[in-house]
């Protein structure tokens, strides 16, 4: 099981940082050190993309919204997984 | 919802609303300095029958505000016929509720004209369309003249560091170089919403 990057791009001129730092809170929180990073990439545009591994697991612009954590987080299990 | 001279008296006026910004105020008087006041929309308001009340939706967060209030700022502050009143979103739900755009998104800034009697004459949402499709032009522009943006479809967080900080200052610059022209639509289109509902 090799540890999991994840990428959070966000619209900062949209005010998405309270949205974005609850995600990546919750992720840290449940996973910890099974992730090898998460990073955080100020963006415009309203953009909110959430890539775990090499894949796109939700994006505003594609699905509407943000994501629920949950869905996040079940992403990770199976990247964890090797799925 | 309703507005009445009770609530609308609640309201922030605009250097209220600079006064109590957490963030962006610079941006926000930057963009200030930077507006050229239309002569024909200045003379326009001037010469209004009776003042309006001007009720706006905004946060300090967005970026449409820090863009477009403060063409209404310097706008109101010319003319003098504009009493302009400024209410936080998110803690107005019943008003973003009456001006959802497209009739489900939150967008800000609002900007809706009242007549003496609190009667709407109209509102305006976010941004000109007209600028919309500009900087949307200029983008793909940007993005056909730089192959290494790869698609302007694609999430920026595929390109490496360096290229990302590339893209997103050839898109600062576009922003600011249409910044002119976005002034100038979004007064021509307030002084047209005004002028198609006559004052009662």
């Amino acid at each position: 099981m090799s540890p999991v990057k994840i990428k959070i791009t966000y619209c900062a001129e949209c005010g998405y940082e309270p949205q974005t730092l609850d995600l990546a809170k919750a992720l840290m929180y449940e996973f910890g050190g099974q992730l090898s990073s998460i990073e955080l990439i100020p963006w415009e545009g309203g953009t909110f993309d959430v890539r775990v591994a090499d894949k796109l697991v939700h994006s505003m612009t594609r699905d509407g919204g943000f994501p629920e954590p949950k869905a996040v987080a079940d992403a990770v299990r199976s990247a964890l997984a090797g799925v | 919802m309703s507005m009445d001279r009770a609530r609308f008296e609640t309201g922030l006026r605009y250097d209220a609303f600079k006064a109590a910004m957490t963030r962006n105020r610079e941006r926000l008087e930057e963009n200030e300095r930077r507006v050229t006041l239309d002569a024909e929309t200045v003379r326009f308001f001037r010469s209004l029958a009776r003042p309006l009340n001007v009720v706006v939706l905004a946060e300090d967060w967005c970026g449409d505000v820090i863009a477009n209030l403060p063409v209404l700022g310097r706008l109101a502050k010319e003319v003098g016929t504009l009493d302009v009143r400024i209410f936080y979103r998110d803690q107005n739900e019943d008003l973003m509720e009456r001006w959802l755009n497209q009739g489900k998104y939150k967008s800000i800034p609002v900007i809706a004209f009242f007549d003496d009697r609190f009667r709407e004459l109209g509102h305006w949402i976010e941004r000109p369309a007209s600028v919309s499709e500009l900087r949307a032009r200029k983008r793909r522009e940007i993005f056909a003249a730089h192959p290494e943006f790869g698609s302007p479809d694609a999430p920026v967080d595929q390109l490496a560091d360096d290229v990302r900080a590339r893209l997103q200052a050839e898109l600062q610059k576009m922003r600011e170089e249409t910044t002119a022209f976005a002034n100038a639509e979004v007064q021509r289109e307030l002084r047209e919403l005004v002028a198609a509902q006559p004052v009662r």
